[in-house]
């Protein structure tokens, strides 16, 4: 693999990490409400204030990173940041369709919910298997350094010449 | 590392900065200290079947008893409370009341507990809208009628939608005899399956 082609991957795995964080960020954005109901029914935060605090701010915050990333502001940190995240929701989602499963003894990958991720009822298994390739990407700009295409520098490794 | 960790730290101060100031301006913006569910006892727990359990611990408000004193149901076997001990209406008993001329009187009086934008896409002609996640707005418009009414049923969407309660405990919190309401259990799903008619557009919205 060439240093310009793996440049190129991660940049493109920069833009579409973005452009799903800015998409999803901004569908919870536009309805807190509903946002709000699904945080509280996970059941993770006791006090109204947290779950509050979470369904307020959370939406923007995927949108800020979505735009960081895209523009290539601090890309490495965002995108552990956006991993550590997607790490703990995949968690809760697992948790809840274990939860049913275990409730109703339907087969797990029969299990749908609106998991709160902004894409409405979902496939429990259709979702660990996106958030699962969304995790590999925020891996891959965390980890390769890449200056290219992006507004702040980053780690590159020192070339000799 | 360190530089990561610094930049990680700055990303998430920003971040929430921004998060807190965009709800505090956004119209939809929630208030962060209200309890929004505190009149909700218990969970319930869903599958695709459409069927519920509830688990966990059933708070502190205790369910009211049943009209029949036994099972929680009416004498046609339908549930007569909700899962929170709320009174219910059937939808042969909410259509009476919107055929009965008291209804044009305001006698009857009918609450939509959803959203404005579902409210303004078909509710029960009619009807107060009354958010409780921004319940500011049409507190005076729904107190002023349910002060003259004798009758009040509050809905939303049916089904395991619980803001037709939540509503329903903000009402009687503001003052509201709880003798005079009753939540539509099937809600404007129902409404809407069995034919009857609907209206759209801002209507009774403040």
């Amino acid at each position: 693999m060439t240093t310009h082609s793996r440049r190129l991957e991660v940049v493109a795995a920069r833009w579409i990490l973005g452009a799903t964080f800015l998409y999803l960020g901004a569908v919870k954005a536009l309805d807190p409400v509903g946002f709000l109901k699904l945080a509280h029914q996970f059941e993770v935060l006791s006090t109204p204030p947290a779950v509050n605090f979470v369904a307020a701010v959370l939406p923007w915050f995927e949108i800020f990173c979505g735009v960081l990333l895209i523009l290539g502001v601090k890309p490495r940190a965002t995108a552990t940041l956006q991993g550590i995240l997607l790490a703990g929701f995949t968690t809760l989602v697992v948790l809840r369709a274990l939860a049913l499963h275990q409730a109703f003894g339907t087969s797990f990958c029969a299990i749908s919910f609106d998991c709160g991720c902004g894409t409405g009822e979902v496939n429990v298994c259709m979702k660990l298997v996106e958030n699962t390739a969304l995790m590999i990407l925020t891996a891959v700009v965390a980890l390769i350094p890449s200056g290219t295409w992006c507004l702040t520098s980053e780690d590159e490794p020192v070339r000799r010449s | 590392m360190a530089k990561m960790l610094q930049d990680s730290v700055l990303i998430v101060v920003l971040g929430t900065v921004l998060g807190l100031a965009a709800n505090a301006v956004s119209p939809r913006g929630l208030s962060l200290t209200r309890d929004y569910f505190g009149g909700t006892p218990g969970k319930v727990l869903r599958a695709e079947s459409g069927s519920a359990v509830q688990s966990g611990s059933q708070g502190t408000d205790a369910a009211r008893p049943a009209t029949d004193g036994s099972t929680g149901t009416d004498q046609k076997g339908e549930p007569s409370h909700t899962k929170h001990g709320l009174p219910l209406a059937t939808h042969e008993q909410v259509a009476d009341w919107f055929r009965d001329p008291s209804y044009a009187q305001q006698k009857i009086v009918f609450i939509d507990a959803r959203d404005e934008a579902h409210y303004a896409e078909k509710h029960i002609p009619g009807a107060y809208p009354f958010d409780h996640y921004h319940p500011d707005r049409y507190i005076a418009n729904v107190l002023a009628a349910a002060q003259l009414a004798d009758r009040i049923v509050v809905y939303c969407h049916g089904g395991d939608c619980e803001d037709s309660e939540l509503a329903f405990q903000d009402l009687v919190a503001l003052g509201v005899p709880e003798s005079k309401l009753v939540i539509y259990g099937g809600g404007i799903t129902e409404w809407v399956n069995r034919k009857m008619p609907v209206a759209t557009g801002p209507d009774r919205q403040p």
